[in-house]
């Protein structure tokens, strides 16, 4: 990282277990590879297929580009869970 | 190169954890190697610490950055304003890059995160292993370039002892003897009667047996 670099946003601490709400979804970030998972979900939205909205998808060249960091980052701002495909 | 072990994370938390504004600080030339005290290193236990640090509900200030050495003045320029608004630094450097950030920022605590552990290569991908020990007064040359002092594990430098066994070392079954690879390879040169020439004596004045070490350019 460079100094004074990029800051990951304010904190919201401490975590504190709490009861779960009926209507909870998990919130995911998908890691997708260009060429094949991302492609497939294009293809999903090309016929019109619907997926589930809590899954945000972030396209990468290739999944051997997905980096420690990123998936730190991700669970840092609150992030349930990283779906890495490709 | 200098390799270095990350401390565990535990260790880590419990030095770290008292201070409100810390820099996590990488050194990008021999640990970066080891995958351990790398720029990119400091950021992935920069972000374990602020996760930590939520979990806990302490609030510390996590930043992250780096420069390529440690152990040289001019390669802190493009961080002296980060270090010097610091209230901590956990260095990713060797112990000589630790202590370099100390002895520069007088009043500014530094805790090392990782344990030097030797001057090692490279044979494999994520393989290090040791291979000098800065004795000062290097043998390689009579040694068919196998250093007795860092891989025999008596320092032996007179041939191998009675623990050597099908050329592996007693301490374990995976560890080459050194002496082994001696002989191996001044047979190899066709220079196995060097074997039998008695050396003159190891000036060991030049280890640490003489304290710490300095070398100084003349004219500069």
């Amino acid at each position: 990282m460079i100094p004074d670099g990029e800051k990951t946003l304010e904190r919201q601490g401490p975590e504190m277990l709490y009861e779960i709400p009926s209507d909870w979804d998990a919130n995911i970030v998908a890691f997708a590879c260009h060429y094949c998972a991302f492609a497939a979900a294009d293809l999903a939205g090309v016929m019109r297929l619907s997926y589930a909205p809590n899954v945000k998808i972030v396209r990468l060249p290739c999944t051997g580009k997905l980096d420690h960091i990123y998936v730190l980052r991700a669970f840092e701002r609150g992030i349930d869970g990283v779906f890495v495909a490709g | 190169m200098i390799v270095g072990e990350q401390k565990p994370f535990e260790e880590i938390w419990e030095m770290i954890k008292g201070h409100k504004r810390l820099t996590v600080f990488g050194c990008n030339t021999c640990v970066a190697v080891c995958h351990q005290g790398g720029n990119k290193e400091a950021g992935i236990l920069a972000s374990l610490l602020r996760m930590r640090a939520t979990q806990e509900g302490v609030d510390i200030e996590i930043v992250d950055s780096g420069i390529e050495r440690q152990c040289e003045h001019e390669f802190f320029d493009q961080a002296r304003d980060l270090l010097e608004k610091s209230e901590a630094v956990l260095s990713l450097a060797c112990g000589i890059g630790v202590q370099f950030v100390a002895t520069k920022y007088h009043s500014t605590p530094v805790y090392p995160a990782l344990n030097t552990t030797f001057l090692g290569d490279v044979i494999a991908v994520g393989h290090f292993t040791e291979k000098c020990q800065a004795c000062g007064d290097c043998v390689l040359g009579i040694t068919g370039g196998v250093c007795p002092v860092s891989r025999c594990c008596k320092r032996l430098m007179n041939g191998p002892c009675g623990g050597s066994s099908n050329g592996k070392c007693e301490i374990s079954k995976d560890l080459d003897c050194a002496w082994q690879l001696i002989i191996d390879r001044l047979e190899a040169l066709g220079k196995l009667d060097d074997y039998e020439k008695i050396p003159p004596l190891k000036n060991w004045s030049k280890d640490r047996a003489g304290g710490p070490r300095s070398f100084k350019l003349e004219g500069i």
